[in-house]
């Protein structure tokens, strides 16, 4: 057993987030909550129609409310050097030239921004801003649009369609999902100011500090130095802080143009145009087996909507190379450009759509061939080595996942047959399906602070967006050193602080930890040194010998070898000691193919008279290798469940079809899951180390949580109803019309 | 949001007097508030009446009153309304969320606007917001919207629970008009149907206060059930809804009541199953009788046809439950 896997198996920690009192009390500030002097509000305006040309903006009726400084738009921004001409903006890959264009790409467009002393002032000029526009046709029905796009070849050809024409078993089907919005708690917003030497202090919501810092770089064309972002504390992000969107652009030019701080904070049915969203998308699938159910074969298509001035590919196929050994596949992908804003990534981007087709797929095979979908999967799953590059996976249990969570939900209850067990009105039915996800690691830094009292601050500039990277630090900073946990400090999300990538794609903690684990043995060996100029025992010792208690530098091999950090520091004239490293992926990733894998098994009841799902269980296993925190880790899972749920039964983004934009964009219109539409999840991990992925063993959890959640539910209820749902989300109304087949 | 004078007048005396034709009254605020921040009501005026009206329930000899300013919680965990009107309670919890139920009063509950997602939305047409831009829900999106009683005009559906279960138990709202003059309106003539004058949801008078909700004693508390199907089990408005009471001798149903949300411009009542299931046996049978009789009369729109099946499946459901009650 290596070192780093004795030290991560006993790691069961029970206290919780090291934000969590900051967040409860108040006292930890979101974007908005930050106190500036001088500040003024902004307030955008949407455009009403969903394609065309402003004519004209009539701002003279907002100017005239109390309160109101300035109304900004394309006719008096002040000019972004990168936006300087239309070549510099499709370079700048900012995508929405925010009042650089009088061109409307969809309905809620940003067209202008009223600047006012306070937020109920531009709130109400807001209103009172009006512009004419030259209306344009428009494409805003995906299922329309997709019938006049070709699909093109995603990725390599795996042997041919021709060599599973004849397979015993094959079923062929079509998949649809609806648009989904994130919509986490903090609503987006950024506060900038401006200040004297030309330097923008930013206070933003975002997944990444420094990315916020580079793209406004080169959009102002000033060095990233010149640009501070904090964001400190992020309410929830999901895939929606992984880009800069126009809103805090359009804060940095109304700072610059009224010379004051601005904040802009987005209004609920903003969000549903600003930040991004799961594309709808459209699948078809064509699966064969043989006699045995071997999967020989499988031809994948997909579409996602995106808008008409950027492209977003989801990805959708990308899952379908990664889990299963199909000697012969087939993937094509495309594009549908609609008159709306932008779509991104969202928790379990692309593989989580794909995901639901290649399960559902498969899970209706499984009945044709009249075979066990455990025993399916565990008979196709390439677990040796990585099916599209042959390399050999670094860890992989996605196995172990399926049979531990077949025993955890009690499987063997499940009936073989369809519609064949009823509890009152209800049928009573039980699904699975699974998950996986490339491991991927950045290049992360973090530094350490130390004083002599034994406190010790450990930084990086990455973000936690609630995921618990900062809980996850402590405890490896913790583990490394040997300082107690209440003697260390952990500070984020602040560009200040040592260069980190951005959170998302569960790379956080697999890129993160590697920094931690290499800043607390920099901080070993650095103290080490010092303490070896009076105690020569601690001469050339390595940092795995070397622990940090409480109140001193120890060899725990030597029980008398101590140097208390007073004398330390007093013998060496210290003040404080600041040591950085800086930790990335190097040839293991030549080597290996890395991925993080779930199982998920529910079990569901469904209403015979009314179509209401009832989801009564829901079991989800996990290999994301170390497990770092117990609580952080299993809150990652059963939240990506819950998101599971809201894809599954009810998230669902609703067009205006005939008029062009979004209906029922609120909270009251858009359902995501509350506690009373899930189970208690249970959640349980293989937790075993990745020896190659990073210092940790960690491999990133973020994603596996909910890819594979809609299928494993639409699978339960197929299996209780027998009645196949193929279009997500599967409301009551789909369910109760759905013939069983 | 306009600004706007606000006001907090001591008695309904007072209220009734301060109002000025632009004015709104404001109780719990968990409507109007929205429509403010959005730009569909613009008061110059909003008084607050959370002093001016009463916030008791009060057990009178023929039936139960309950002050205007009564909170929604507080109705549905008042203990004679537990025993002597539980479909109250039900219909109540099956509605919005805890925090919503706590400022909710039961006026403004009878007052609330639709959620017709065209009615929230300052760009799009809509007859109730703008007269005579349109319905732009009849044939747009409107797999949200009524089944029954709409016209060209407007397709909105009332939102409430709680009105559901007041029309099925033939409650009255006591109202007083701007002269200080006070009457009862009956339950099923407060809400109105749309017609060709949207704009109006109710018979309330222009400046009038609903003082009190008033409903009659009556036999069947012991067999009540309120069904909800929603996308979401909390903080979803209905696709249908159904409040089921049924006064049973041994297996005879003596009298039943079965009204419906979700699916018209006012809370439903289904007459003629209801005069079907009277003096039948109860079984499953006669309530999918019941069922089909109720929706023969319902004319889907576009996108919800579904309300037909599952209204039918609800009424059924109902029906079961309230027996089991």
């Amino acid at each position: 057993m290596s070192m780093s896997e004795s030290y991560y198996l006993k790691q069961q920690d029970t206290e919780g987030r090291v934000e969590a009192r900051a967040k409860v009390t108040g006292k930890g500030k979101y974007a908005a909550e930050y106190t500036v002097d001088n500040l003024c509000h902004g307030v955008l305006v949407g455009s009403t129609i969903p394609s065309g040309r402003i004519i004209a903006i009539d701002t003279e009726q907002a100017r005239q409310v109390t309160g109101v400084i300035d109304c900004l738009s394309h006719q008096n921004r002040p000019l972004i050097p990168g936006f300087s001409s239309a070549e510099k903006i499709k370079e700048s890959g900012f995508g929405l030239p925010i009042f650089h264009t009088d061109k409307i790409h969809f309905k809620g467009q940003p067209i202008a921004l009223v600047i006012a002393e306070t937020l109920e002032e531009a709130l109400y000029a807001a209103a009172l801003v009006k512009a004419e526009y030259e209306e344009a046709e428009f494409d805003i029905d995906f299922d329309k649009k997709r019938q006049e796009i070709a699909l093109q070849e995603s990725g390599k050809e795996r042997g041919t369609l021709e060599a599973w024409k004849q397979a015993k078993h094959v079923v062929e089907q079509s998949y649809s999902i609806k648009a989904e919005v994130h919509h986490p708690m903090e609503m987006h917003a950024t506060i900038a100011a401006w200040t004297a030497e030309g330097h923008l202090e930013l206070h933003d919501k975002n997944q990444g500090v420094n990315n916020v810092q580079q793209v406004l770089a080169g959009l102002y064309q000033i060095p990233k130095e010149q640009i501070h972002v904090v964001s400190e504390y992020v309410g929830g992000g999901f895939g929606s802080g992984l880009r800069v969107w126009p809103h805090v652009l359009a804060a940095t030019m109304a700072a610059k143009q009224v010379n004051r701080p601005v904040k802009i904070v987005l209004t609920r049915p903003q969000m549903f145009v600003s930040t991004g969203y799961r594309p709808a998308s459209w699948q078809r699938i064509r699966i064969g087996a043989d006699e045995q159910g071997r999967l020989l074969g499988i031809h994948h298509q997909a579409m996602n909507g995106t808008s008409t001035y950027e492209n977003f590919n989801e990805g959708i196929t990308r899952v379908t190379r990664l889990i299963y050994d199909f000697p012969n596949l087939k993937a094509e992908s495309a594009t549908v450009p609609l008159h709306m804003n932008t779509p991104t990534w969202m928790r379990g981007p692309g593989d989580c759509t794909g995901d639901f087709a290649v399960e559902s797929a498969i899970d209706e095979l499984c009945y044709t061939m009249q075979k066990d979908p455990v025993q399916i999967r565990l008979d196709n799953i390439a677990s040796v080595n990585h099916p599209d590059n042959k390399l050999p996976w670094s860890t992989h249990f996605l196995k172990e996942c399926v049979t531990q969570g077949a025993k955890m939900i009690g499987w063997e209850k499940r009936s073989s047959q369809p519609r064949s067990r009823t509890d009152g009105d209800w049928h009573v039915g039980y699904g699975m399906a699974v998950g996986m996800w490339n491991a991927s690691r950045g290049k992360a830094s973090a530094a350490i602070r130390m004083t002599g009292d034994g406190h010790m601050v450990v930084q990086t500039a990455m973000t936690d967006i609630g995921t618990g990277t900062g809980t996850g630090m402590l405890n490896i900073a913790h583990d490394v050193t040997g300082i107690p946990k209440h003697q260390i400090h952990i500070e984020l999300g602040n560009s200040n602080l040592p260069p980190a990538p951005s959170q998302g794609g569960s790379t956080g903690m697999s890129s993160v930890s590697g920094a931690v684990v290499a800043v607390s043995n920099a901080l070993k060996l650095q103290l080490a040194q010092y303490a070896a100029k009076s105690n020569p025992g601690f001469n050339g010792v390595s940092a795995d010998e070397v622990m940090l208690s409480a109140d001193s530098i120890t060899l725990p091999d030597k029980a008398n070898v101590r140097i208390a950090y007073t004398d330390l520091w007093a013998n060496n004239l210290l003040g404080q000691i600041h040591v950085e490293a800086t930790s990335e992926p190097g040839e293991e990733r030549k080597k290996y193919a890395f991925c993080s894998s779930a199982a998920h098994f529910c079990q569901v009841r469904v209403h015979q008279k009314t179509g209401k799902v009832k989801i009564d269980r829901m079991v989800c296993v996990a290999d994301g290798g170390t497990v770092i925190n117990q609580r952080a880790a299993a809150n990652q899972m059963s939240g990506a469940a819950v998101g599971g749920i809201g894809m599954a039964l009810m998230e669902e983004q609703f067009v205006e079809h005939k008029l062009g934009g979004l209906i029922a964009d609120d909270l009251a219109g858009y359902h995501f899951p509350v506690n009373a539409d899930a189970p208690i999840v249970e959640v349980a991990f293989i937790g075993k180390p990745d020896p190659n992925i990073n210092p940790s063993g960690a491999k990133g959890l973020g994603e596996v949580g909910i890819i594979g959640t809609a299928a494993a539910i639409s699978n339960a209820i197929y299996n209780a109803t027998g009645k196949r749902l193929r279009d997500l989300p599967m409301t009551p109304d789909k369910v109760l019309l759905a013939t069983p087949s | 949001m306009r600004p706007f004078e606000y006001v907090k007048p001591k008695d309904s005396k007072e209220a009734l007097r301060a109002k000025t034709p632009t004015g709104a009254y404001i109780a719990g605020g968990t409507n109007l508030v929205d429509l403010l921040k959005k730009n569909i009501a613009v008061p110059h005026q909003v008084l607050d009446v959370t002093q001016a009206l009463s916030d008791k329930i009060t057990l009178k000899r023929s039936g139960i009153e309950m002050g205007a300013m009564v909170r929604n919680t507080t109705a549905a965990i008042n203990p004679t309304i537990l025993e002597q009107f539980p479909l109250v309670s039900k219909a109540i919890l099956a509605g919005a969320s805890p925090q919503i139920r706590n400022m909710a009063s039961i006026g403004g509950n009878l007052l609330q606007r639709t959620r017709c997602p065209y009615f929230y939305d300052t760009s799009l047409p809509c007859n109730k917001r703008a007269p005579g831009s349109g319905c732009g829900a009849y044939n747009g999106e409107n797999r949200m919207s009524a089944v029954i009683g709409y016209s060209a005009d407007c397709v909105a559906v009332h939102p409430s629970d709680l009105c559901v279960a007041l029309a099925a138990l033939d409650a009255t709202v006591v109202v007083q008009d701007a002269q200080g003059k006070k009457r009862s309106i009956l339950f099923k003539d407060f809400h109105r149907l749309p017609e060709s004058a949207p704009q109006q949801d109710n018979t309330l008078p222009e400046g009038a206060l609903i003082r009190e909700v008033y409903i009659p004693k009556n036999a069947f508390h012991k067999h009540s059930a309120y069904v909800k199907i929603r996308d979401r089990d909390s903080y979803a408005f209905a696709l249908v809804s159904v409040a089921a009471a049924l006064q049973l001798d041994g297996n005879r149903i003596v009298a039943a009541r079965l009204a419906s949300g979700g699916v018209a411009h006012k809370p439903w009542r289904w007459l003629a199953a209801e005069q079907f299931l009277a003096g039948k046996e109860t079984n499953a049978t006669v309530f999918a009788e019941a069922a089909a009789l109720a929706v023969q009369d319902v004319r889907p729109l576009a996108h919800n046809a579904f309300k037909v099946d599952m209204l039918k499946g609800a009424i059924e459901t109902a029906l079961q439950e309230a027996l089991q009650a």
